[in-house]
């Protein structure tokens, strides 16, 4: 148990200190420690999944910008549940309960629900769940003795579940290049900006494609990343061009088609991406030309932003700015009223609304922004949402 | 070669002939009319009848036109004035027990939805009911949802809410039941924890809003919502500042009542005339309204007003929330703003109007899904495209 703790404390002190790159990272780490945490408990399901949550919570609190690590809590989370009913209906009996938690009656015969309805029932709540009583399975599951085979089979089909999600998570960006050819065509000119691992293995498999195109890379100011994947592109002889963040209005008419990697995709279909994307979104929305977001799955959140230049911001260090030798004088704050006259704010993260994304290419394949909720339903439980326990009003 | 022809003098023509010329008259459908389609016509809408005397404001004017109407046209359907004059019984039901009077005692308590009303009537249809076979049940059941929805076909809510019942009844007659009245009890038994998810619903949506409600921020409402009432007792509630531009909600002034309640929280409240809203919407962070119906395309049908708001909000880049319940989720799919029944409410000007000026008299309005941001229900925060999903999910 003080092993667990102290392999969840190192990657909580490491996402506090940011030490971790990118979301991909971060995913892929946290779902490893999930595997070796699940690995090393012994205890049923119910608990299994207080487990969990705990863990979700420090390593959510140690990096809250971070919305990854939330993802892959709640994805291991369903997980859990999904291995507990396909436990039960696979030939073993359920007793559906009633809301009250009541028995309702004992069946020999094993309750076979439609793949549509466990979907619905147990994991979203619905029309068709409100008029259906759900069966309390977790809860009925914790009654039970603790028999060692099917429990066992239970840990290894969620070992299982979690190594799939960590192949997933490390083969996501091969999968969606794979759909580089429909979308890039002959002769196309290409926008993005920043640096984003997604888009540059999407251009590199069109450029081994055999198809010619060129690229505009914005630099990504202040960090000016667009520099670095310029210089990766033209070493693949693809014909690039660095332009500044502030000329995307002006390129922008002769662009096809923008392609754009970002931190992560908000459940109502909008994106947290690098600062100076939603100008790069309102540009292309203006101007009729596709914005294209391309993520892998880990990145998809289930939660609604509001508020999220705000809340979902990372504010970092003004000095990437504006040094602080040439401006110490502004920036003092015992002269005066004692409040500095010259701000510097410096925001990691910019909101893109859903109206102006085109289109989600994800390893799952390409989807509008309407269509997000879906894929929410699929991989997430809405009992998952809220990891906190408040207290009950 | 497109112009608009100028139909509505020709539509003119035909319904002067028919009716009595001395009340205002709404602009008929089609030329070739009946008596009885014309007397639908007229009809004022129970529903938004029922929604007025919740609010309290009905004026004794309004009630004199009402009166006046009962008796002009003694061949409409049902009662005119749900909670004035007495409920007619049901003109299809010959037995002692009539649906149609279990709905309206069912109704009259302001707190209750609609479509709750409705599944209580029909759970009382149920129990009182003498059938020996699921069969025969469903079939009466069939019988006492067909006339409460035929009593009231403007009132969606209850559309949907019989819709429901009964899609449950045939789901569950789909298990097997060994004991008929086993089956029965439990359909009463369903029918009356849907009632209690009326109440759970409002709280739901109340604790889901929360987060979007942020300090300092203003909140254009309009219409008289129990649920948006709810979100804004819970925000005020949890210390939350903010303030609430309410729209005077003509004819039935439902701006007024809810000023009244948000006074009542200590919240700043400010009234606006109808017209007014383009020019505050610029202070304006969010809109928030309820729902009648919640229709298959994921727009909202509601109170008039409701599309206006949102088409500047939405030109305005405003986010419009809805609050509704699940319940209200009706398979409708307008097209347009006349492709559903016609709602017609009484509206007082103050002064006589001369009979050849026509008065638009609709209650209601539809507001197509690009205009709204996102519904908050009780099955959580959805976007639009999500409505339908719900709906096929549970019909087909």
């Amino acid at each position: 148990m003080a092993e667990v703790q102290g392999i969840v404390n190192e990657l909580a002190t490491k996402l506090r200190k940011r030490k971790v790159e990118g979301s991909r990272e971060t995913a892929r780490l946290t779902a490893e420690l999930f595997r070796t945490v699940i690995s090393q408990q012994r205890v049923t399901s119910a608990a299994l999944v207080e487990v969990v949550r705990d863990v979700g919570q420090q390593l959510i609190a140690a990096n809250p910008v971070e919305l990854a690590v939330g993802n892959i809590v709640r994805r291991v989370l369903r997980i859990i549940r999904d291995s507990d009913l396909s436990l039960e209906v696979g030939g073993l009996t359920l007793v559906p309960q009633g809301d009250d938690g009541d028995i309702v009656e004992e069946d020999d015969k094993p309750f076979m629900l439609s793949d549509a309805i466990s979907q619905t029932i147990l994991h979203q709540p619905s029309l068709v769940a409100q008029l259906e009583s759900k069966p309390n399975l977790v809860r009925h599951f914790e009654g039970k003795a603790d028999k060692t085979p099917r429990s066992w089979q239970f840990k290894h089909q969620i070992i299982e579940g979690v190594n799939d999600l960590i192949e997933d998570i490390n083969t996501c960006h091969e999968q969606i290049a794979d759909q580089a050819l429909e979308l890039i065509h002959q002769n196309e000119v290409i926008l993005t900006l920043g640096h984003s691992r997604t888009v540059k293995k999407f251009l590199y498999a069109a450029k081994e494609k055999k198809r010619s195109f060129q690229v505009y890379v914005a630099e990504g100011a202040p960090k000016h990343l667009g520099h670095v994947l310029a210089k990766e592109l033209a070493e693949k002889h693809l014909q690039t061009t660095v332009i500044s963040d502030s000329s995307v209005f002006a390129i922008i008419s002769r662009v096809n088609m923008v392609i754009v990697g970002v931190h992560a995709v908000m459940a109502n279909g909008g994106v947290i991406a690098p600062v100076g994307m939603n100008m790069v979104a309102l540009a292309a929305k203006k101007y009729a030309v596709p914005f294209v977001v391309v993520a892998g799955t880990h990145k998809l959140c289930p939660l609604f932003p509001n508020n999220p230049e705000v809340l979902l911001n990372d504010m970092r260090c003004p000095s990437e700015l504006l040094s602080f030798g040439e401006f110490s004088d502004c920036m003092d704050y015992s002269i005066g009223s004692g409040a500095p006259l010259l701000n510097v704010v410096n925001p990691a993260f910019d909101y893109v609304p859903p109206e102006l994304v085109s289109l989600f290419v994800t390893e799952i394949g390409g989807y509008h922004p309407s269509y997000i909720y879906r894929l929410i339903s699929d991989y997430y439980s809405s009992e998952d949402l809220v990891l906190q326990q408040k207290p009950a009003s | 070669m497109w112009r608009r022809s100028a139909s509505f003098i020709l539509d003119n023509r035909t319904p002067n002939d028919v009716a009595s010329a001395s009340r205002p008259e709404s602009l008929a459908l089609s030329p070739p009319l009946q008596s009885s389609a014309m007397a639908d016509a007229d009809a004022n809408s129970a529903y938004y009848q029922t929604r007025a005397a919740h609010h309290g404001v009905v004026t004794s004017d309004w009630l004199a036109q009402a009166q006046a109407a009962v008796g002009r046209n003694p061949d409409d359907l049902g009662s005119v004035v749900a909670s004035e004059a007495e409920p007619k019984p049901a003109s299809d039901s010959g037995k002692p027990f009539s649906v149609i009077e279990e709905f309206n005692n069912w109704r009259k308590q302001p707190d209750l939805a609609e479509a709750v009303a409705a599944i209580r009537a029909l759970a009382s249809v149920i129990m009182s009911s003498e059938a020996t076979t699921m069969m025969e049940l469903e079939i009466e059941l069939k019988k006492a949802s067909d006339s409460l929805k035929s009593w009231d076909k403007t009132s969606i809510s209850l559309t949907a809410g019989c819709d429901l019942f009964m899609r449950f009844v045939t789901r569950t007659t789909a298990l097997e039941y060994e004991d008929f009245n086993s089956a029965k009890s439990r359909l009463i038994e369903r029918a009356e924890k849907f009632g209690e998810i009326s109440t759970k619903a409002r709280r739901i949506i109340a604790v889901l809003s929360q987060d979007f409600i942020f300090d300092g921020c203003t909140i254009l409402v309009h219409g008289f919502s129990r649920v948006v009432l709810e979100v804004l007792k819970t925000a005020a509630q949890s210390k939350k500042l903010f303030r609430v531009f309410c729209t005077e909600g003509r004819p039935d002034r439902t701006g007024l009542r809810l000023s009244n309640e948000l006074a009542k929280l200590d919240v700043p409240v400010k009234l606006l005339i109808d017209s007014a809203v383009a020019y505050t919407m610029d202070e304006v962070d969010m809109v928030f309204v309820g729902a009648d119906g919640v229709v298959e395309s994921g727009g909202i049908i509601n109170m008039m007003g409701t599309y206006q708001i949102a088409l500047v909000a939405h030109s305005m880049n405003k986010p419009v929330y809805v609050a509704a319940e699940s319940y209200k989720f009706a398979r409708l799919y307008p097209l347009d703003q006349k492709d559903m029944a016609p709602a017609l409410r009484p509206i007082d000007f103050g002064v006589p109007i001369p009979s050849k000026v026509e008065v638009e008299r609709s209650a209601r309005d539809y507001t197509p899904p690009q205009y709204l941001t996102l519904l908050f229900t009780d099955l959580g925060v959805l976007t639009p495209s999500v409505v339908s999903d719900e709906l096929i999910q549970l019909y087909l």
